[in-house]
């Protein structure tokens, strides 16, 4: 047996990892396409872009209110066998930026990023280890005014993409605000939290069941139990109101409904949905929360909020609103819609005698527009059948004169 | 928009009769359901809806992956499988218990060794003994975890219990219960907010003919 025919197959040498694939092809186009027409619109409305390292601390991700859960982590250690992680995030690292490098910039700060964070995801459940994001923050500046334009511009974002898209807007803060008047054990508070975020009805109706609370407590428990419930049209904000009662309560309200109807003006109002129910497993959220829906992806495609007190962790006080968007989940949902969309066929194939001649008539179409191959084949011959096969509509011979032959095949 | 019809998964076998059952109830035909021979898709006349069969933990991946909107499936299988998905109501059938069962007579507790446990349940024994903040030695069982305690692998199981006749025929009897258990509806948290209006008048109609 000659040595070029032994191979031994080690499985690994073959395979992508778990949660991650190699894209061809469109679907590369299709990612192109949808992070280039976000950040070009980011770009339009002034923000700057940043790209902070693939390989961050451990630490940045495992502070107070940023606890990313460290089964979630991909970890390594580097020279100095400190350890390390694959970015799971990139709304810390740009808050460590800001508080570091950007520190004698004036606030407000608009930056935005086009990068991927990793994440370990439980085994075979099918899920994406790697996601690319595109995503803004603002740093900074007043708040109502920072929250609605991130959430026009995710909206907007959205809408570049993909016709049939849902923004929904929620605010964290309201649970908050309930839960720090109402006195429970911190592993209820958590349970509960969790309870609402996941619309699990069953086990708020038995914990929050009227007959085991105390009677100073039933507004907290009628409020928990409805949370999950308020979710709908703006018009939901207005049934929130038989169960949210306090100044601060009334004023997340109308701050909310003041946000849905701004964004009215701008989008159709039915893209404008609202779930008082939203939370985020992010515990770095304060306020304002939002995510984004598109027919055909079945997790959210894009997700944001404020976050007032993060920077403050990292030494700027100051607070933030930002969103990311899963470029790669809106790929898959245009490319399942319509794939010959971003299929890209080159329109000339050009075979020349002389190889420097060639290449300048590949560049003269070039410069008309055209999309070239220079066809790197034996014979004018094997370049037809080629095209023919790759469905390339013009052939063009160019001889060793210069002159060019063109046909249509 | 992409219009196909709601997507209700079942989970084949107990739970999947007594779901027809509601379904009946709701009064859907059902006999496509009944006569369903060896089909996965199952369609209810009349109505844009269709039935899909699939073993306990794949009606929560087809549900979280919003393939399927809507999902019944027992809470045993949401707490050892976990997933990010909405859990809208108790059916209120298919009830039992996840319990720490021991061979008669002896107390789990006793002592200051560390005990192992064998169950079908890991990840449910593992979150179960961390909030007792107790270290316990897991071994995964496949098959009858009631042998383990008795040729002498754990000192005791956790599993489902619904009557105790398991048990009770092989010298076991439950130290304590860990977790009540019935079948839910689970709902992808996309599908609820796109098609907000039929899956909640789907809940509804579920919730106003269960007990």
């Amino acid at each position: 047996m000659k040595s070029n025919e032994i191979r031994i197959k080690r499985k690994n040498d073959w395979l992508t990892p778990e949660g991650t694939r190699d894209l061809l092809f469109e679907e590369c186009a299709a990612k192109r396409e949808i992070s280039e027409s976000v950040t070009r619109l980011f770009e339009n409305y002034g923000y700057s872009e940043v790209i902070t390292p693939g390989l961050e601390f451990f630490d940045v991700f495992n502070g107070y209110t940023r606890q990313f859960p460290q089964e979630t982590l991909y970890k390594l250690v580097d020279g100095k066998n400190r350890l390390m992680v694959l970015r799971p995030d990139s709304t810390l690292p740009i808050a460590r930026l800001a508080s570091t490098r950007l520190s004698d910039e004036e606030l407000p700060l608009k930056l935005f990023y086009n990068q991927n964070i990793f994440m370990v995801n439980p085994k075979d459940s099918g899920r994406d280890d790697e996601i690319s994001q595109c995503g803004i923050e603002i740093l900074g500046g007043k708040s109502g005014a920072a929250d609605f334009e991130a959430l026009v511009l995710a909206a907007k974002s959205l809408a570049a993409c993909d016709e049939d898209y849902r923004i929904e807007i929620g605010d964290c803060g309201i649970f908050t605000e309930l839960m720090a008047d109402f006195e429970c054990e911190p592993e209820l508070a958590v349970n509960t939290r969790h309870w609402i975020e996941t619309k699990n009805l069953p086990m708020l109706n038995s914990v929050y069941s009227s007959d085991k609370i105390a009677e100073e407590d039933k507004v907290f428990a009628e409020a928990f139990k409805a949370l999950p419930r308020l979710f709908g049209g703006i018009e939901v904000l207005e049934e929130a109101k038989k169960y949210l009662h306090g100044e601060n309560l009334e004023q997340a309200l109308t701050r909310l409904e003041k946000l849905c109807r701004d964004l009215s003006d701008i989008i159709p109002e039915e893209k404008i949905r609202v779930d008082l129910g939203l939370l985020s497993s992010k515990n770095y959220y304060t306020g304002v929360i939002f995510r984004g829906y598109v027919e055909g992806y079945g997790q959210p495609a894009l997700s944001g909020g404020r976050y007032d007190r993060l920077l403050g962790t990292f030494g700027r006080g100051a607070g933030a609103v930002g969103f990311a968007m899963n470029v790669e989940a809106v790929a898959r949902v245009l490319l399942k819609k319509d794939k010959t969309r971003f299929e890209r066929k080159p329109d000339v194939i050009v075979w020349s005698e002389n190889l420097a001649l060639g290449l300048k008539h590949c560049g003269d179409l070039i410069a008309e527009g055209l999309n070239v191959v220079n066809s790197v084949l034996e014979c004018p011959k094997c370049t037809k059948k080629y095209a023919k096969e790759h469905n390339i509509k013009r052939v063009d011979v160019v001889d060793k004169d210069g002159n060019v032959l063109s046909e249509e095949v | 928009m992409e219009n196909r019809k709601v997507r209700i998964a079942l989970t084949k076998g107990r739970i999947e009769d007594k779901a027809v059952g509601i379904l009946e109830k709701i009064g859907f035909d059902v006999t496509d359901l009944r006569n369903k021979g060896r089909r996965l898709i199952l369609n209810i006349p009349n109505e844009d809806i269709e039935v899909v069969l699939a073993k306990a933990a794949d009606v929560i991946t087809y549900v979280e992956h919003g393939v399927c909107d809507l999902g019944v499936v027992g809470e045993d299988t949401i707490m050892e499988h976990g997933g990010k998905f909405c859990e809208l109501a108790d059916l209120n059938f298919g009830k039992c218990k996840f319990a720490l069962a021991v061979k008669k007579g002896t107390d789990f507790f006793a002592g200051y060794g560390v005990k192992t446990v064998a169950t079908k349940y890991p990840k449910v024994t593992r979150n179960y003994f961390e909030k007792q903040g107790i270290d316990v030695d897991i071994v995964k069982i496949e098959g009858s975890v009631e042998l383990a305690p008795l040729v002498g692998l754990a000192d005791g199981i956790v599993d489902i219990v619904e009557t105790g006749t398991t048990l009770k025929e092989n010298g076991l009897e439950v130290q304590t219960d860990v977790a009540p258990i019935s079948a839910r509806l689970i709902v992808n948290t996309v599908s609820l907010k796109l098609k907000q209006e039929r899956i909640l008048e789907l809940v509804n109609l579920i919730k106003g003919v269960i007990e």
